[in-house]
């Protein structure tokens, strides 16, 4: 079946009355997720994925790739009215979000960012379908050699990226991801490594717990000894909420640029929407003829960021789907839901399952146009909504975060596991170690494992084929570029020498 | 509020301490020779790596942070409400889950963490009274919603 076929019959799958009704449900559920600052996408994929367990596969999927949509569009919500992102993602939105709301255009700037986040999701989408099949194609090229530096590279380029300024705190991150990951039943001799004497940590770390605790429980402790309230009254506001057809297309280029470069940062493993949204808004304030605008109510700031966050939803999903490796931080927990609903991500999906990536295009589709429904129609119950105060919020977020771990494996050890990790989270977040790369050496840490084992299997200990096959050798360059650009005295030689070359010329 | 610079320092030597344990935890684990498995592929090979890197880093981390002169402090916001969120979380997730019928022990957190929250310094009990009002009806009918919704939706049988 050809690519078309493929979208026809997911597009029949996906547009039963039920089926809508989960879109209806959950990308409301994950706009207001996303809204109430404290609650991120990571947080509400992961709690929601507990309690889509008893579901069928396909609705189960829809449920999740909908909350994620929704949440990461929903933390605009918040950043608009409150000055306060609702999701890290969201950050570079109040930027000129929350001018606009100030200058009594609140409506409109809300309205402008569901255009902006509809269309990068949308452009998103094409990229996916353009991608995703010809990078499984190339994975399947993929042996143990090559994909031990992929995982090297995806906490590297994670840790670089991700980390607030200093990069060793994040490649520490990943380490302890991976470390983390060494705990339990290894995967090629089956011996049980570091359980200290506890038999719960036979099997090893749970994803989900761990995700839950450092996104969930973390996050109801800073939200908790941070702000207090969030009862912070909006401007009053007589803008209209649909955005102008002519606001859009002047932006033309600003959208089509943040879309591609939010799907770009997608792909990068464990990066995610913050890092998108940056790097579309500061792209978009280099390139803009109105730059004294950024930061005071720039509607085309406003759009870049939306699009650039929005764009790196399905883009985090293409070598989640193809690699098994997650795009962000979201999508790393939906790697877990596609295992735990029989889908196996990696490169043999376009062989054993091709129509998964066509009827995820389709689920990322039906959100797009939730999100835009709602997005226009109901401003006012969000800004009541984000009246909520923490203390009422938080001891049912975190009897959320108890029950989901337990909901999965029905075990208290579960529960612990998410209280350990959601303090050690909290402590690590407040002496600015960033979540993504510790999240990603868990995912990765077995992968790691394997592949470095039986490659040197296969080339009788012999470490050579790590560095002269063709795909090894371009990842291990990588790997090295990324991690000399990381070190401060390389950097600013390297600019040195540059910016002199520049002179003389 | 501790400087980020001790703070530092700290866990860069309790990384060099980890690190040097998961490389001697790796060196004498089970190497299977009674399997005759390949030297290359034994159990604590990655472990040692990944100790090595680990011991490393902190060691970067703790020299980086000893000469360099950052002076920012952490702030980990209103001290004595993240005890009580943390001790109040834990007493709930540890102790309450599992040795209660959770629609009890969520109605018991629900309540208590709602009105220690929301409780207005100076007031007494008899301005709160509002407050604590809310907090019971808030743990009753959360407690009950999020039971049914797991217990009965999700067949998920409750601790």
């Amino acid at each position: 079946m050809g690519t078309i076929e493929h979208l026809i019959n997911a597009v029949g799958t996906f547009t039963t009355p039920m089926m809508i009704f989960h879109v209806a449900w959950a990308t409301l559920l994950g706009i207001f997720v996303g809204s109430l600052p404290g609650l991120t996408a990571t947080m509400g994929v992961a709690l929601l994925t507990s309690l889509t367990y008893g579901m069928e596969r396909d609705a189960a999927i829809l449920v999740l790739i909908c909350m994620y949509v929704g949440a990461i569009y929903g933390g605009s919500r918040s950043a608009i009215l409150l000055n306060i992102p609702g999701t890290p993602a969201s950050a570079a939105t109040a930027l000129d979000g929350y001018p606009l709301a100030r200058q009594g255009k609140a409506a409109y700037a809300m309205g402008l960012a569901t255009a902006g986040s509809a269309l990068g999701t949308f452009l998103g989408i094409i990229l996916l379908v353009a991608i995703a099949p010809p990078l499984a194609a190339v994975a399947l090229k993929f042996g143990s050699f090559e994909f031990f530096w992929l995982a090297v590279f995806g906490i590297i380029i994670s840790g670089q990226l991700t980390a607030d300024g200093n990069a060793l705190k994040g490649y520490i991150a990943g380490l302890l991801g991976l470390a983390i990951a060494m705990i339990g039943s290894e995967g090629i001799h089956a011996v049980v490594r570091f359980n200290m004497g506890m038999p719960e940590l036979n099997g090893g770390i749970g994803l989900i717990p761990a995700m839950v605790g450092v996104f969930g429980f973390a996050e109801v402790l800073t939200a908790m000894s941070g702000n207090d309230g969030l009862a912070i009254k909006s401007e009053k506001d007589s803008s209209r909420t649909i955005p102008r057809a002519v606001d859009l297309i002047k932006y033309r280029a600003t959208i089509i640029r943040s879309g591609i470069i939010g799907t770009l940062v997608g792909i990068i493993p464990g990066v995610g929407e913050d890092i998108g949204a940056w790097a579309s808004y500061t792209a978009a304030r280099a390139r803009s003829k109105e730059k004294e605008l950024f930061g005071k109510g720039s509607q085309e700031g406003l759009i870049a960021a939306e699009t650039g966050n929005s764009a790196v939803v399905p883009g985090s999903l293409i070598p989640a789907i193809t690699l098994a490796i997650p795009g962000s931080a979201p999508s790393a927990v939906l790697i877990a839901a596609l295992f735990i609903h029989g889908i196996r991500p990696g490169p043999m999906i376009m062989i054993e399952q091709p129509e998964i990536i066509y009827s995820i295009a389709v689920m990322l589709m039906m959100a797009t146009i939730a999100i835009l429904v709602f997005g226009l129609s109901l401003t006012r119950l969000f800004v009541t909504v984000l009246r909520v105060p923490n203390a009422y919020l938080m001891p049912i977020i975190f009897t959320l975060c108890v029950i989901g771990p337990y909901a999965i494996s029905q075990r208290l050890f579960d529960v612990w596991v998410m209280v350990f990790f959601g303090i050690i989270g909290f402590f690590l977040r407040n002496m600015k170690y960033p979540m993504p790369p510790l999240v990603l050496g868990i995912i990765l840490g077995a992968l790691l494992d394997k592949s470095l084992r039986r490659g040197l299997i296969l080339s009788d200990g012999d470490v050579t084929p790590f560095f002269t096959r063709p795909i090894s050798a371009g990842f291990a360059l990588l790997v090295v570029l990324v991690v000399l650009a990381g070190i401060p005295a390389v950097r600013r030689r390297f600019q040195r020498f540059s910016s002199s070359g520049h002179i003389s010329e | 509020m501790m400087k980020m610079k001790s703070a530092d320092m700290v866990t860069g030597l309790v990384l060099i301490v980890l690190g040097i344990a998961m490389v001697w935890g790796g060196f004498v684990m089970d190497r299977l020779e009674i399997r005759r498995i390949h030297p290359a592929s034994i159990p604590g090979l990655v472990p040692m790596g990944i100790g090595a890197a680990i011991a490393l880093c902190g060691a970067g981390l703790f020299f980086t942070s000893w000469r360099g002169a950052d002076k920012t402090r952490i702030d980990f916001g209103d001290i004595r409400i993240l005890a009580w969120t943390a001790g109040l979380c834990s007493v709930f997730a540890l102790l309450l889950v599992g040795h209660l019928p959770f629609l009890v022990a969520t109605f018991l957190f629900i309540a208590a963490a709602t009105t220690r929250f929301g409780w207005k310094e100076g007031l007494g009990l008899k301005g709160n009274q509002r407050q604590i009002i809310y907090a019971v009806m808030s743990g009753a009918v959360f407690s009950a919603l999020i039971t049914a919704l797991f217990r009965y939706a999700f067949l998920v049988r409750l601790p």
